[in-house]
């Protein structure tokens, strides 16, 4: 195997054997070592969070990664490779033009099957809303389809005031029967005050830059056939499989889902609804 | 109990049937142990081979599982190299699976060798001219990729991939698992080849030998065709008798479809070559050696009904089978067809090792019949259940199918 081995000779097929051989082992140990300095650098540079993003994303079902401009009818079919990050999609900016927080489109909030969409606001795709004030602090809250799914929570882990959140990283977390969820944060920014209260849970947000790019979030009438997707959606995970999807007579939805339908695979439903794999 | 552990999503059997399930496969593999420590401790003399029949079950089943274990090298070639996408749905489980195969076998082998602890000796003082060599550099090199690989499957466990460390190295080390699937693809060329080849270079065998295009017999190239084919083949079968067994749908109709379209597409491709290579063998190789083709099958067991099973039962017709898109999409069909395409493979590694030694070459020769020990079959069944429990581990514990959570919604 080497020339100080017994037997070794500098023959052309040794050379060539062992060559191929040494080269292929060089060549597989040397990925893994670059692997690993990779893996060192993300950890020493905090990426750990878009990493946990990218890497949930591409295992969620093509269903929970449907892109914006399907749902509001300009595409046939379109599922997101890009992490529903539309700043960096290109086929994004040519479909639709960044328009500012509080644009003038604003209407009354819309009212889809009971579910209350207020129209003064962006939405996540991860089911949070965003509000910013005349400060330019940004209020991040959960929407009502979200809340009204998850209810009451078992246990709530909000981020400490003065850390640090990323788009589509971990905003805050919670408990749910014998599921643990993670809300995905929309904005980039440094949390200045969080509430779990009666008026609900929500984070105020300073954003890091004073260009607060937003082209990500939903905005204005493409929110309400959002909804209306995933309200679909969730019927359908409700639906008895012997009897199949039925219309609902009227009413409103209740306001603790998860407690509503004892037995269902929520752990599933829950991370289909808040984008966790 | 350990819901923690598995996937979102998805639904698995309580732990208590699960421990029931694998029970019997753990019972199998203790005593498959036993045998493995007898064989180990008294020697080879625990098993019914001998000088003549020095190949016996133990790499009679090598061959047949690193054959049918291709599936991990050739998935991974079609999804990371030529980018069918459609193929993730079943890349992790054939990942699995190759590795049950190579480990297994390379397991067998350290048995099989009867001096396990000069194993190392064909690294150490390789003789390059041998196609074992080559072999033995290229499994274990694969079976080093093969468990690189089902690392990032381990690191994707629901409770693992909490810790950041894990996550990201997970993250970092699929980004370059294109370079491994490259590296598997090159060796899984070479060692499957080079099974073929080494009987294909036996001239003392003329039931085996064939002769060389460039430096390789065409046996070389015949393994090499023959395990592209099936590997899909056995992806597929295996996924559906998961999902019988399980009664869950793993993945969509389309993928079965697609892995029976390939396997059929090379399956075609091969059985066309092997009939050339026989047709050959029998007009010019054979006689040129001193014997009829016909002198090989009048011994009972081994008549021309195994030629005929191997080359048009079990090739040509789940090759036209799987190339039919009528036929493809009955399902029922479809597994027929995979099973028979991978049955002419246990076939076909069953003549070239079992039929090749049992055939006289001498006129002093005896016509010889071989029936494995009980400690060669329950080291053969050690490592069916073996593969069975890590299957079963991995199935309820790692996502071995990504479209199954989907599926369960539906």
């Amino acid at each position: 195997m080497f020339p100080w081995v017994y037997g070794f000779a500098w023959t052309p097929g040794n050379i060539i054997f062992l060559g191929i051989f040494f080269s292929v082992v060089a060549i597989i140990g040397a990925t893994v070592l670059i692997s690993l300095f990779r893996t060192y650098r993300a950890l020493q540079v905090n990426k750990t969070e878009a990493i946990r993003w990218d890497s949930e994303f591409h295992d969620l079902p093509a269903t929970s990664r449907k892109c914006r401009h399907e749902l509001s009818g300009e595409f046939k079919q379109r599922t997101c490779d890009n992490g529903f990050d539309c700043r960096t999609c290109a086929t994004h900016a040519k479909l639709i033009q960044n328009k500012t927080l509080n644009s003038d489109d604003i209407e009354l909030p819309i009212q889809l099957f009971g579910f209350t969409i207020p129209t003064d606001r962006l939405y996540h795709r991860g089911h949070t809303w965003v509000k910013s004030d005349a400060s330019g602090i940004y209020t991040v809250g959960l929407d009502d389809f979200a809340s009204r799914m998850v209810g009451t929570p078992d246990g709530i882990e909000l981020p400490a005031i003065g850390s640090r959140v990323q788009v589509n990283g971990s905003a805050w977390r919670f408990k749910k029967g014998e599921s643990v969820m993670r809300i995905l944060s929309p904005l980039d920014g440094e949390v200045v005050a969080a509430s779990d209260g009666s008026d609900g849970w929500y984070l105020k947000i300073k954003p890091l830059t004073k260009e607060v790019d937003t082209r990500h979030l939903l905005r204005d009438r493409e929110v309400a056939a959002w909804f209306l997707r995933e309200f679909e959606q969730l019927q359908e995970k409700l639906a008895d499989p012997k009897v199949g999807l039925t219309l609902a007579d009227g009413g409103t939805p209740v306001q603790d889902f998860v407690k509503a339908y004892p037995g269902v695979n929520w752990d599933g439903i829950l991370g289909d609804v808040f984008l966790e794999a | 109990m350990d819901k923690k552990f598995i996937s979102r999503g998805v639904s698995r059997t309580s732990i208590g049937n699960f421990g029931l399930w694998i029970s019997p496969w753990a019972l199998m593999l203790v005593v498959g142990l036993y045998a493995v420590m007898l064989c180990l401790f008294k020697g080879l003399n625990q098993t019914n081979m001998d000088n003549r029949f020095a190949f016996g079950l133990w790499i009679y089943l090598d061959l047949t599982v690193i054959a049918l274990g291709a599936g991990a090298f050739f998935t991974g070639f079609l999804l990371y190299i030529l980018k069918r996408k459609e193929l993730k749905a079943v890349i992790n489980s054939a990942v699995v699976i190759g590795f049950i195969c190579y480990s297994g076998a390379v397991g067998v082998l350290m048995v099989d060798v009867g001096q396990p602890l000069r194993a190392w000796f064909t690294f150490w003082h390789p003789n390059v001219h041998s196609m074992l060599t080559e072999v033995t550099f290229c499994i274990t090199c694969y079976l080093m990729v093969l468990a690189i690989e089902y690392v990032p499957v381990i690191l994707k466990n629901r409770k693992i991939k909490h810790v950041s460390s894990m996550l990201v190295f997970e993250h970092e080390l699929h980004k370059l698992i294109v370079v491994f699937a490259a590296v598997g693809t090159f060796l899984s060329f070479f060692h499957q080849g080079s099974l073929g080849g080494l009987y294909g270079v036996l001239i003392g065998r003329p039931f085996a030998f064939r002769p060389a295009l460039g430096i390789w017999p065409t046996t070389f190239f015949l393994f090499i065709i023959s395990a592209a084919a099936v590997g899909p083949s056995f992806i597929l079968l295996t996924t559906a008798l998961v999902s019988k067994i399980t009664g869950k749908k793993l993945v969509k109709p389309e993928v079965y479809q697609l892995l029976g379209k390939i396997s059929g597409s090379i399956l075609i491709v091969y059985v066309l070559l092997k009939a050339i290579d026989t047709l050959i063998w029998i007009n010019s190789t054979s006689p040129s050696l001193g014997f009829s083709a016909a002198s090989f099958y009048k011994f009972s067991g081994f008549g021309t009904w195994i030629m005929f099973a191997e080359i048009v039962l079990c090739g040509l017709v789940p090759a036209l089978m799987l190339l039919n898109q009528n036929i493809r999409q009955q399902f029922r069909w479809l597994i027929t067809a995979a099973l028979l395409a991978c049955t002419g493979i246990v076939i076909n590694r069953f003549v070239m090792t079992i039929q090749t030694l049992a055939l006289p070459t001498l006129p002093f020769d005896a016509y010889m019949s071989y029936v494995p020990s009980w400690q060669e079959v329950a080291t053969f069944l050690a490592v069916l259940a073996y593969g069975m429990l890590v299957y079963s581990f991995s199935f309820r514990y790692l996502t071995l199918f990504p479209q199954e959570r989907e599926l369960q919604s539906l």
